[in-house]
């Protein structure tokens, strides 16, 4: 039989299924969590660190990653605290100054509070969140990508570092790659990249209620896993 | 060998092994681990070999190869027992007279004892050297006893009695409980208490359980768990075994670097003879307990230090750090409790065990309980292992032991806990070796690296230079250590290169705080730390840097410019023949002068020149 836990988010009640993640947990009562590398049904790495909360334990708060945090009965837990905005907005900072070619990346960035960007704009391709990694790994079973080198030098790529013959064409880790839809106005080209921002108009619905999901526009294209998971 | 079968077997053979040690007469003891090699003791040894056979005395000499001493300074060491004599800086020359005098009987050989450079006076013996005098080595002493390669060392010195004590009286809550009244705390960085973690995982649900060592060190200038792994593999052994009889394990590992292989040649070594003797395997000492070690090596990736990397390692994944959302010690390797710990603290386990928790906590402080071994290294008269109580200043530490400065300029700062840890000014000196204390001032207690830098130390150069190690050395899983470290790397260079802007630092502060929050494991959310510190402490630096566009120390090249003091220069030409750009001319005798388009700021006539007439501002 399932077993079900009580915790608060964002000081509301909510009712989840034992083992289940916070952030899942979340989404599915109508509270937005910024997320990127999370896809739901496959394993949570927290690589991105958008989805982070404030895990109030022992009276004191930590921060921490929601989708590997797992629901657990009287868990207290906040997601829109300035402290959480505040850390949130500077990742999604590093992440746009890293790829602002991605429209997925630049509507994070504005869902996030992010209005300059203050380091240099790099063209990069790649921001290995890995969920194409993931995807090939667990749902298609192919073990054609994988994750290559540390730090600075990390990519992805198939695992011997040739074009892998255990790929199936199945093509979804071009689906899930958040680089594949291009802004609006075309991609940038180097040393024209810019902070887009043109969707700022529809976060005004969101101000009043800054932790509800309204089903906005940002989240389809940066596939927010509600839009996945209807 | 037999397999020893009881306590009684154990005490058989100290007494045997104790009495053929005690009938030896002098005893040469050679210190030879990886430092050792180095300096050059493998050709000491040879040497010595070959002189003991000439001379017809291998039978009533003794040799001994031991690991590292700790005083790296002076290898190759020869120690002659008894006695005492300390000759350093052995060469196979040497070799020679010192089996001849030691045959004589006490006669000393004066060019081969240390010089004391405070004092400028010859010592004798190790004792009396400053270096070993202000020290308090609890687990460093049996270095000198004990043949890593000789588990019959090991046991004449009382080894595995600890073991025997643990097997044959105390319930395993006992164990546990010895060890949470000594106040041992984890000795790899984080310093949480031992005694805690093993009762989280012998609590913790589970049919198997897992002990794991963790030698798998990587800071910059540490060494302590290679010399303890090199020079005393039973000690950690011992350790291990006692520990998983605590928790109820029956499996560990020794998880070492690849770069350390006589590490791991004299780990495997001592597993084989545990194994031989009983001591490791099924029913130990004819108990009903069996536990067996092996050992997984790590491919040199500084992240996989940290515990879940290391667990993902050793289950043949890639070393990356995952969420410690539940603890190790309730989900480890292959999801089991595991308990792991530092090479040191380990190594401490039988010695609290055998003499008591109350001994151990009498040395250090409120918190911090014990001693602690410290690398020292950088810009110090005595670089070497050193280990002190807790609660030792950092003053002792640099001053006593290390001898101060070398080249006689001013020490600025020291730098403990690796990448992970902070500079701490010459104020702050006073500080006790204390985890909470060192926490407090911005540094952190770390493994035990402590390198020391002197005013010729430019403090934005070091921030940059462990911001391009972490970076390269991060795993990249997590966005604000990959991206975050990256950025800050791309400011600081910015500052030393004379591009930076005043708000940049707030930029740097913004970053520290986004990483040490928001990274997923503890060597992301520590490694703001270098530049937190050296901004908290040196902010000067870093001013003079931004806004006057100048090193204060010399050292950022982009900043600085080369000239000649016409008052101390005689015109030697000196500096005019070294410099590899001709960027400096000048008649003999006659004040010589740089060319500023010329010069590329090599450095190289600084170090030539005996006047210190050339300065870089």
């Amino acid at each position: 039989m399932q077993q079900y836990v009580n915790l608060k988010i964002n000081n509301v009640p909510v009712r989840a299924a034992k083992g289940v993640s916070v952030l899942d947990a979340a989404i599915s009562n109508a509270i937005c969590i910024p997320h990127l590398c999370h896809i739901p049904g496959l394993s949570d790495i927290g690589a991105c660190r958008l989805c982070i909360v404030e895990n109030i334990e022992d009276g004191r708060a930590k921060i921490t990653a929601s989708c590997t945090l797992l629901v657990q009965e009287g868990m207290v837990v906040f997601s829109d605290t300035d402290r959480v905005t505040k850390l949130r907005r500077n990742i999604a900072e590093l992440l746009v100054a890293q790829a602002p070619n991605s429209k997925a990346i630049q509507d994070i960035a504005v869902r996030c509070g992010v209005t300059e960007v203050r380091y240099p704009f790099r063209n990069g391709d790649c921001i290995l969140c890995g969920r194409c990694v993931r995807f090939c790994n667990e749902q298609a079973r192919a073990n054609a990508l994988g994750f290559i080198g540390r730090g600075k030098d990390r990519h992805v790529d198939h695992p011997p570092g040739s074009l892998s013959a255990y790929c199936k064409n199945c093509n979804a880790c071009i689906q899930f790659c958040p680089m594949s839809v291009t802004p609006c106005g075309g991609p940038m080209k180097k040393g024209e990249e810019r902070l887009c921002g043109q969707c700022e108009s529809q976060l005004s619905m969101t101000k009043d209620l800054p932790g509800v999901c309204v089903w906005c526009e940002l989240g389809k294209s940066f596939q927010c896993s509600r839009y996945l998971a209807v | 060998m037999p397999k020893l079968k009881s306590y009684s077997d154990l005490e058989a053979l100290h007494k045997r092994f104790l009495e053929d040690k005690k009938s030896s007469g002098l005893t040469l003891i050679i210190p030879d681990g990886t430092c050792c090699r180095a300096s050059g003791s493998t050709e000491v040894i040879a040497e010595l070999k070959k002189e003991l056979a000439i001379q017809g005395r291998k039978e009533d000499i003794r040799m001994r190869t031991t690991g590292c001493h700790g005083f790296c300074e002076q290898e190759p060491i020869i120690l002659i027992e008894p006695g005492n004599i300390f000759y350093c800086r052995v060469t196979p020359e040497d070799v020679k007279d010192i089996v001849s005098s030691a045959i004589k009987n006490g006669a000393v050989i004066d060019r081969l004892l240390y010089t004391d450079p405070v004092s400028g006076k010859k010592v004798m013996t190790e004792a009396e050297i400053p270096f070993y005098r202000a020290q308090d080595r609890q687990l460093l002493a049996f270095n000198k006893l004990v043949d890593p390669r000789s588990i019959k060392d090991y046991i004449a010195i009382g080894g595995y009695g600890a073991l025997t004590k643990t097997l044959s009286g105390i319930k395993h809550d006992r164990v546990i409980d010895e060890i949470r009244v000594s106040g041992l705390r984890g000795r790899g960085g984080g310093g949480f208490p031992t005694g805690r973690k093993w009762t989280e995982c012998a609590e913790a649900p589970g049919e198997e359980k897992y002990i794991i060592c963790n030698a798998d060190e990587g800071d910059p200038g540490a060494y302590m768990d290679r010399c303890l792994l090199e020079a005393n593999p039973h000690l950690v052994i011992e350790g291990m075994i006692i520990g998983a009889y605590a928790v109820g394990a029956h499996k560990g590992y020794i998880y070492v670097r690849r770069e350390y292989p006589l590490a791991v040649v004299y780990a495997r070594l001592a597993i084989q003879q545990c194994r031989e003797y009983g001591l490791l395997g099924e029913n130990i000492l004819g108990t009903s307990f069996s536990f067996d070690i092996d050992i997984g090596r790590g491919g040199g990736a500084f992240v996989c230090g940290e515990s879940t990397a290391l667990m993902a390692s050793l289950e043949g994944k890639a070393g990356e750090p995952r969420a410690k959302d539940t603890h190790t010690v309730k989900e480890g390797l292959w999801n089991n409790p595991t308990v792991l710990n530092n090479v040191e603290t380990w190594a401490n386990v039988p010695l609290i065990i055998m003499d008591g928790a109350k001994r151990f906590a009498s040395k250090g402080t409120k918190g911090s309980k014990g001693t602690k071994i410290f690398a020292l290294t950088g810009q110090v008269k005595n670089t070497g292992l050193v280990e002190v109580a807790m609660g030792t200043s950092l003053n002792s530490l640099v001053f006593d032991i290390g001898g101060g400065a070398k080249n006689g300029r001013a020490i600025k700062a020291v730098q403990t806990g690796g990448p992970s840890g902070g500079c701490l000014p010459v104020s702050k000196f006073n500080l006790p070796v204390d985890f909470d204390a060192l926490f407090d001032a911005g540094s952190m207690m770390g493994s035990g690296g402590m390198v020391v830098m002197d005013e010729r130390t430019c403090m934005v150069d070091v921030a940059r230079y462990f911001l391009n190690f972490l970076q390269d050395e991060s795993c990249g899983k997590c966005v604000p250590c990959r991206l975050g470290i990256d950025r800050m790397l791309e400011i600081v260079t910015d500052i030393t290169e004379g591009r930076g802007r005043p708000d940049q630092i707030n930029l740097l502060y913004e970053l520290a705080e986004t990483i040490s929050e928001t990274a997923l494991c503890g060597l992301g959310k520590t490694a703001p730390n270098p530049v937190l510190s050296t901004l908290r402490y040196f902010s000067e630096e870093y001013v003079a840097h931004v806004e006057k566009k100048s090193c204060p120390a010399g050292v950022c090249k982009a900043l600085i410019t080369y000239s000649i003091n016409a008052d101390k220069c005689n015109g030697c030409g000196v500096c005019l023949r070294s410099c590899p750009h001709d960027a400096i001319t000048g008649r003999k005798k006659k004040t010589h002068v740089i060319n500023a388009q010329l010069c590329r700021r090599c450095g190289i006539c600084i170090g030539e020149c005996n006047f210190e007439a050339i300065t870089a501002i």
